[in-house]
């Protein structure tokens, strides 16, 4: 190993140190539900904006949203844009779900329902599908990441660290519980942060605070015209094929949708509007999360462009074709020419640190989500009829935090050597297809009963998994040069129906028409009563649920 | 949800109609502003690639400035909702929940008087036995709140 790798090593010890040290901590202030789920419902307004950010900001967006800015110039930015934008929805659902539910979107959606089981067991199949999904794609990254900071080759070494990610993040759940994640969540939040803004420092220093400067360093470095205009990446055009070119603007549009729509329903995001004490705290906290979250997705641009000037595409893509070394390799480059070779190492092994934890605070908060929901809907609600006693139903929780660790750690190690970047995708589409809908229309659609929740959940997940499974991505994309398969399976196999990548486009509306249909073809009647209980529930936020007073 | 207390009683109150009907014109507003303008900015993005690509300043383009401008209308948007919820749906919001809660403990406390007043009545030697304090145990173990 070589000096800066022993010290990439030794900071990511130090990391796991103290979130070992707060996990414990956590645990030793961890009584019942109430803390187990929602860290005591006593974060205050900006933490939790903090471990929104923390949680939302994944090494997807930090790492791969640079990378892809570095080598496809504008396109790369329309990821940002999309990400940013989602959280004015989150805003305006966010007290109404934190006044209505307790600890999981499954309480929101139940509230008003005749048959709460169906609700809460479609909820629960929902959020553990697409945490599984979304932890899939960033263990499988974690592996891949981790093993080249540490200068380790090979698949054997992605399987262990993603052994080792796995186990940290199991132990962060299951023993430390909201409390503990949460802080795992602020510190990487902080940490992140401080890494983006020393690196744009740098960057905007080098071409002397001149933004104009910097996108026409790295439009000449790209060595290619129109690098700074959009079409490079999405929605490209294909020549003398216009059937071909709209298929790929609108699969453009596609990917834009699930971006906008998918972060109000994603699992981990939700779980957190119940961390704080009431409605006023969790807008307080989406405003932070927004403010932090767009302030680092500008610095995305210097990131990637600084990476496109600074180190060249072709040196990026000879370290790895997908682009995710860029912002490691700016950072390597940065600091060299602050303090030579050394600065080189402190800043690399400093900035390689940060998308440690980056990786290790999401993998948590997703695994978090989806056992809350295991324990608390499905084994408390359906299982036990909502009469579990608490330390069972905690227990319950810490084993679900276990199994489904275990599970995204075998997934993970199986697919370690696949491309499977595009789940993250996936993943909104999914929440925004299945979880979206419920959402919106138990909230304000006055008909809207469990028949409908049903099949708006079972219809948006299914139909967006199904797309997908049909979509290039899975099978029959092949690379027109070389004749290699850029699909999931092997060239020479091609099931492919669907011809877009990205299947929010028809899932999102497939969702809601779905649920509606479910809606008007039952017979169930909505019960009004409840319905008129959870409007003056979630707008006044009389009888939420309050920090326990002791 | 179980024997949870219903407030539907509240959705006919004239001050809660005003605060529904102010909210539902706050989001839909928020909504259609956000959504209108990144889809557009979108569909820019793909369909009027020339007009994007066009220099604003320096060798900032439009399709960047237009993107940049996404950020600060999502600031502006989050301040200007914020500043509405505050002004004109906190106020009424906390008035509606104190309110209720407070019939809400009038009415808990009535209850519980009537049933002291219940247990006092019908309260014989034998009942307050062993076995009466052992089934009150037995009920309270299995509470989950």
């Amino acid at each position: 190993m070589t000096g800066g790798r022993l010290l990439t090593f030794g900071l990511f010890v130090v990391f796991i140190l103290i979130t070992l040290a707060v996990t414990f901590w956590a645990r030793a202030n961890t009584r019942g539900k109430d803390d187990f789920y929602a860290g005591g419902r006593a974060f205050s307004g900006p933490q939790n904006g903090l471990a929104l950010a923390g949680d939302y900001m994944s090494a997807a967006s930090f790492l791969g949203i640079a990378g892809i800015i570095a080598l496809s110039g504008y396109d790369g930015f329309l990821y940002s844009i999309g990400f940013l934008v989602a959280w004015l929805l989150t805003l305006l659902l966010v007290e109404l779900m934190r006044n209505a539910g307790r600890f999981t979107m499954a309480d929101v959606l139940s509230h008003r329902v005749r048959r709460q089981p169906r609700v809460r067991t479609a909820a629960v199949i929902s959020t553990v599908t697409v945490s599984v999904f979304y932890l899939l794609a960033q263990m499988v990254g974690a592996g891949a990441l981790v093993s080249l900071l540490l200068g380790l080759e090979g698949g054997t070494a992605k399987a262990v660290t993603i052994v080792v990610v796995g186990a940290m993040m199991i132990f962060y759940v299951s023993f430390g519980g909201m409390k503990g994640t949460t802080w795992v969540q602020i510190i990487k939040a902080v940490l992140l942060m401080a890494g983006t803004v020393v690196l744009t420092a740098l960057v905007l220093g080098r071409f002397g605070f001149n933004i104009s400067a910097l996108l026409g360093a790295a439009q000449e470095a790209s060595g290619r015209t129109g690098f700074l205009d959009p079409g490079n990446r999405f929605g490209r055009t294909v020549p003398g094929d216009p059937v071909g070119t709209l298929i790929n603007k609108l699969d453009f549009i596609s990917l834009a949708l699930a971006l906008v729509l998918g972060t109000a329903g994603l699992p981990h995001i939700v779980s957190r509007f119940f961390t704080v004490p009431d409605a006023r705290a969790a807008r307080t906290s989406v405003n932070w999360a927004i403010g932090l979250v767009g302030v680092f997705y500008l610095m995305t641009l210097a990131l990637g462009f600084g990476a496109t000037a600074l180190v060249s595409p072709e040196r990026i893509i000879a370290e790895d074709p997908s682009g995710n070394t860029a912002a490691l390799q700016l950072a390597q480059v940065l600091g060299e020419a602050v303090a030579g070779p050394v600065g080189g190492d402190l800043l690399l092994a400093f900035i390689g640190a940060v998308a440690f934890a980056t990786i290790l605070a999401v993998v948590s908060g997703l695994v978090m989500a989806s056992s809350t929901s295991l324990a608390h809907d499905y084994f408390g609600h359906v299982l036990m009829f909502g009469r579990p006693r608490e330390s069972q139903e905690v227990a319950v929780a810490r084993l679900s935090a276990f199994a489904i660790g275990l599970l995204a750690v075998v997934l993970a190690v199986v697919a370690r050597n696949q491309n499977v970047a595009f789940l993250v995708a996936l993943a909104f589409a999914m929440a925004a297809s299945a979880n979206l809908p419920a959402i919106v229309l138990s909230l304000f659609w006055k008909r809207f009963n469990s028949t409908g929740v049903v099949s708006g959940i079972y219809g948006g997940l299914g139909g967006s998994l199904l797309l997908v499974l049909l979509s290039p991505v899975v099978s029959g994309k092949v690379d027109p040069v070389t004749g290699g398969s850029l699909s999931l399976l092997p060239a020479g196999v091609d099931f492919h129906v669907f011809p877009m990548e990205n299947p929010g486009l028809v899932s999102i509306p497939f969702g809601f028409l779905c649920a509606w249909l479910g809606t008007v073809l039952s017979t169930e009647k909505a019960d009004q009563e409840r319905y008129d209980d959870l409007s003056v529930r979630s707008l006044t936020g009389t009888g939420a649920h309050t920090p326990r007073q002791d | 949800m179980g024997g949870r207390h219903s407030y539907a009683g509240l959705a006919q109150d004239r001050r809660f109609r005003l605060l529904r009907t102010r909210f539902r014109r706050l989001a839909v507003s928020v909504v259609v502003s956000f959504l209108g303008w990144y889809f557009l900015y979108i569909i820019l993005s793909a369909f009027a690639r020339d007009f994007m690509a066009r220099p604003a300043i320096g060798n900032i383009n439009i399709a960047m400035l237009l993107g940049i401008l996404q950020f600060v209308s999502t600031f502006f948007l989050a301040w200007r909702y914020t500043r509405y919820a505050r002004r004109m749906l906190d106020p009424l919001s906390q008035q509606l929940r104190e309110e209720a809660e407070r019939q809400r403990a009038e009415l808990d406390s009535i209850e519980q008087i009537m049933a002291e007043r219940r247990r006092i009545e019908t309260w014989t030697p034998e009942r307050a036995g062993p076995a009466a304090r052992g089934a009150r145990h037995r009920r309270s173990y299995g509470e989950t709140r």
